[in-house]
């Protein structure tokens, strides 16, 4: 299956995604509705964008004692039915990432349903930090990214002697 | 789809057009969903090349302004009695008189056209040229005159025109004053992929920009001194023996001098008069000459609105030179452009004998690019001198929130015999005008579209179209044939334009139509030596300009001190940049979009917190700044210590209620590209005791904090002001 995949290394924090994502649930851009977040820590220079990663074995699935949580057979995501949710709040304490956040107007749960399978997020990523990715693909993708790293890297301290 | 000239759509069902966002200039690939003649939804276009299906925030709201309620719709003229809606083709008829009149009685150099960027970008301009040429007059005014062109004076004296920066094969990115994040989006997934493949991020800003925030280095220098920074850079290349040889041997001009020139800059010099520290100064270098040549390096909008702007620009581009780039996959390419039809008009009746606004002024500025100095021009219908501007055809421009020195553009253009407005709102400079037109949006407009970084060709469609509402090509071919000169508007359209644009390239309208992914043009890209030739009066690379010494200018990119630090006045403490991009935002477009007024409702004077201590304010509490020529009001935002120079402050422009050009100079220019000081204003910060009341002028506690809030404070062991140490 596909997941949103995040890059770090890559987010400039720009909060397209986050925009996206708030339009695509709701049609308004208030930052609060986004499902996916972006952490910017300025002293540090440090983006994280964080975002549900559709648990192959998910804690919030289990513990949802309505039922509500369950998973898309197209698309794999964990989806909640927000008509059965009954705001109880426990997969926001099951979820391991704190990628589940409480709507507080509607009283029911939100997370990432990957927009049915063309998540908003990742088309709105103009940095392409963010990649709707097959699994297997993600570890193949980072190893040729550290291994450019480690390129420059070892170019630069052979030039430097 | 077909569309129905002067009508709605012919098939009422849903369908999908494929074109390009004009919601900013990077013109990003769209497939817009249309539904019984309305838009109600866009995408991305996975196809096209430049943008590959991804889009920032603001294509989405393309939906919202098309349609917006507040769209003009029909023709307005001013009466004693306020507005009243006409025909377009009774407006058309009396602005026609009403400029026959002017033309009869002062000449048609007192007729000028202004051309903005809101409703549309690539043969709108030359549209704009080839009307007023035609017409008899040569004052063609544009936004140009503070963007693009001082950067287009930069390269072009150096390199002889401005190269493409191949930003995804090279070894070593420089941002340079640009933030595209917030400016250009798709300049970042370039960016992104130039770092997967192991290439370094240097950005280079006096705040930490989007972009900075991946940088392996963030160079902060005061705002002004790039020169000084990419001399100590010329230095310590030279002094490492780390530049190109070869290259500077075959292709230049001008090296012994700005290598002695440079040499008084360094590092530690360069330390006191930019703040970035020695050991910053000799890492960029060192990173630079690692990339061997493969180098792009990106020069943006942050450095042109200076005193000594085009030279700051000019040393920041002949470290291209030193490092080898022309020429090499990742360095900066020189590529033909698509070979359109030109419709200019300047080789026929160039009117240069009229005098152009700003030509004499500004002589390089209109040398390089025909363009004429709206500065000038606005003082030219107070003054007069040299002669009186009287009438103006604007179109979407909004100079009001745009322009430098608000209340004199206000005055300028209310005192025009006659003034007219094409736009797609009310603006605050339609507001000013005899006549309002409402204009066709991008899309219901069809032009063709060059990325020349990525040598494609697009055409744009039009996806529906509105009574009464005219494209850009109409309004001129309608005007021009009521005064007399038609035959240099002989195509019925838009559509016969672009067939006309597009004869000698070998590609017709029927295949660019039949592909709105693009179509690629011209050679590909090379990876070989540098052009035989540059473009350049010497034919070489010109470190140093014989082009500008002969014209009373440095020859050499000699760097001068902002006055901000060279007379440093008590009373404006503060320097102020205004003008960063941001993201919900093109200028003044896009605040009348519900959606992102509601999601960035205010705009703010960003601070860094030692000067907010200082000054005791708080985030969001509300601010006076002041310059010696007006004053705003706006609430602070408390950035990180690392985000924006001490002493210095940021507004973005193009708010209507918190406008940062009530407070930029319209007076103070760069000598060779005359661009308007808005990047190093010095202000003064002041805490408005309570609406009505505590406007302080220099007197009273505000004053007082105003001591305490400057760059000089330092505010106790902080980091120092701006000027610490240069005075």
């Amino acid at each position: 299956m596909r997941i949103v995949v995040t890059d770090p290394d890559s987010c400039v924090a720009c909060r397209d995604c986050e925009y996206a994502c708030a339009f695509e649930h709701g049609g308004s851009l208030r930052r609060e509705a986004s499902r996916i977040r972006v952490n910017f820590y300025p002293d540090e220079r440090v983006c994280v964008p964080l975002t549900c990663l559709q648990c192959a074995d998910a804690w919030c699935v289990e513990v949802c004692p309505a039922g509500a949580i369950e998973r898309d057979p197209q698309t794999g995501a964990v989806t909640i039915a927000a008509a059965r949710c009954a705001g109880c709040k426990m997969c926001l304490l099951a979820c391991p990432f704190g990628a589940i956040h409480f709507d507080a107007v509607e009283e029911v749960a939100r997370k990432c349903d990957l927009c049915g399978g063309d998540p908003a997020c990742v088309r709105a990523c103009i940095a392409d930090s963010l990649q709707f990715a097959e699994v297997d693909e993600i570890a193949e993708t980072r190893r040729r990214s550290v291994d450019a790293r480690l390129r420059t890297t070892l170019r630069r301290d052979r030039e430097d002697v | 789809m077909a569309i129905v000239p002067g009508g709605g759509t012919a098939e009422p069902a849903a369908t999908t057009v494929k074109t390009l966002c004009r919601m900013c200039d990077d013109r990003c690939g769209i497939e817009v969903h249309v539904q019984d003649g309305r838009v109600v939804d866009l995408r991305g276009n996975d196809e096209h090349p430049w943008s590959h299906g991804r889009l920032c925030v603001k294509a989405r709201a393309g939906v919202d302004v098309v349609h917006h309620p507040d769209r003009l719709r029909r023709s307005l003229k001013r009466t004693p009695q306020g507005w009243q809606e006409i025909a377009l083709e009774q407006a058309l008829d009396e602005i026609a008189e009403r400029l026959l009149q002017i033309i009869d009685k002062h000449g048609a150099r007192t007729v000028s056209v202004w051309k903005g960027e809101a409703v549309g970008f690539a043969q709108q301009e030359d549209l704009a040229r080839r009307f007023i040429h035609a017409l008899g007059s040569p004052n063609y005014l544009s936004n140009d005159s503070m963007c693009w062109v001082g950067r287009f004076i930069g390269h072009k004296t150096v390199l002889g025109s401005w190269p493409v920066v191949d930003i995804e094969h090279a070894r070593c990115v420089v941002m340079w004053g640009a933030n595209p994040p917030h400016s250009r989006p798709n300049l970042t997934q370039r960016i992104t992929a130039a770092r997967r493949n192991g290439a370094t991020l240097i950005a280079v800003d006096p705040r930490l920009s989007a972009v900075a925030r991946r940088a392996d280095i963030h160079v902060a220098p005061r705002p002004g001194t790039d020169g000084a920074l990419a001399l100590g850079l010329v230095r310590e290349i030279v002094r490492v023996g780390a530049y190109d040889r070869e290259f500077v041997r075959q292709y230049t001009v001008g090296f012994d001098e700005l290598a002695e020139y440079a040499d008084s800059f360094t590092p530690e010099v360069v330390e006191e008069e930019t703040g970035v520290p020695a050991a910053t100064l000799r890492s960029t270098a060192r990173t630079m000459c690692a990339a061997e040549g493969r180098l792009a390096l990106y020069a943006g909008n942050g450095l042109e609105h200076h005193e000594n702007g085009v030279n700051n620009i000019r040393a920041i581009v002949a470290l291209n030179a030193l490092l080898g780039t022309p020429g090499k996959s990742g360095g900066a390419l020189f590529e033909a452009p698509l070979p359109l039809r030109s419709l200019l008009l300047y080789d026929e009746l160039p009117h240069t004998e009229l005098g152009p606004l700003g030509a004499d002024r500004f002589p390089v500025l209109y040398d390089v690019r025909q363009e004429c100095h709206t500065m000038t021009a606005l003082d030219a219908v107070l003054s007069g001198d040299p002669y009186r501007l009287r009438a103006m055809l604007l179109t979407a421009a909004n100079p009001m929130l745009t322009n430098p020195d608000t209340a004199r553009v206000r005055d300028a253009l209310a005192a025009l015999d006659l003034l007219v407005v094409r736009d797609l709102f009310m603006t605050e400079t339609a507001a000013l005008a005899d006549y309002v037109l409402p204009a066709a949006s991008f899309m219901e407009r069809e032009e063709v579209h060059t990325h020349h970084e990525i040598k494609v060709v697009t055409l744009t469609r039009p996806v529906f179209s509105l009574p009464e509402v005219q494209t850009e090509y109409q309004f001129w071919h309608d005007l021009a044939h009521r005064l007399g000169f038609g035959e240099y508007f002989p195509w019925d359209d838009e559509t016969a334009l672009d067939r006309w644009l597009l004869e000698p390239t070998g590609i017709s309208l029927e295949e660019l139509a039949a592909h709105p992914e693009g179509m690629p043009y011209g050679a590909p890209r090379r990876d070989g030596p540098a052009p035989d030739r540059f473009a350049s009066p010497s034919g070489k690379v010109e470190l140093a300009s014989a082009y500008l010494g002969d014209l009373g200018y440095d020859e050499l990119p000699e760097y001068r001190r902002p006055a901000y630090l060279e007379t440093p006045d008590a009373d404006y403490p503060f320097v102020l940049i205004t003008g960063a991009r941001q993201l919900l935002f093109a200028h003044s477009r896009g605040h009348n979009v519900a959606r992102f007024s509601d999601a960035m409702p205010a705009a703010a004077v960003e601070m860094h917190p030692d000067d907010a201590v200082a000054l005791n304010v708080e985030e969001g509490d509300t601010v006076e700044v002041t310059s010696r020529i007006g004053s705003v009001r706006a609430p602070v935002r408390v950035v990180a210590s690392n985000e924006i120079v001490p002493g210095c402050l940021q507004m973005t422009h193009g708010w209507a209620d918190s406008n940062a050009n009530l407070v930029t100079h319209d007076d103070r220019f760069d000598p060779v590209s005359g661009f308007p000081l808005m990047k190093s204003v010095e202000v003064r910060v002041s805490v408005p005791r309570s609406d009505g009341a505590g406007r302080d002028e220099g007197g009273g506690d505000g004053a007082a904090l105003d001591q305490g809030g400057g760059v000089h404070g330092g505010s106790g062991g902080g980091p120092g002001g701006v000027r610490g140490g240069v005075a």
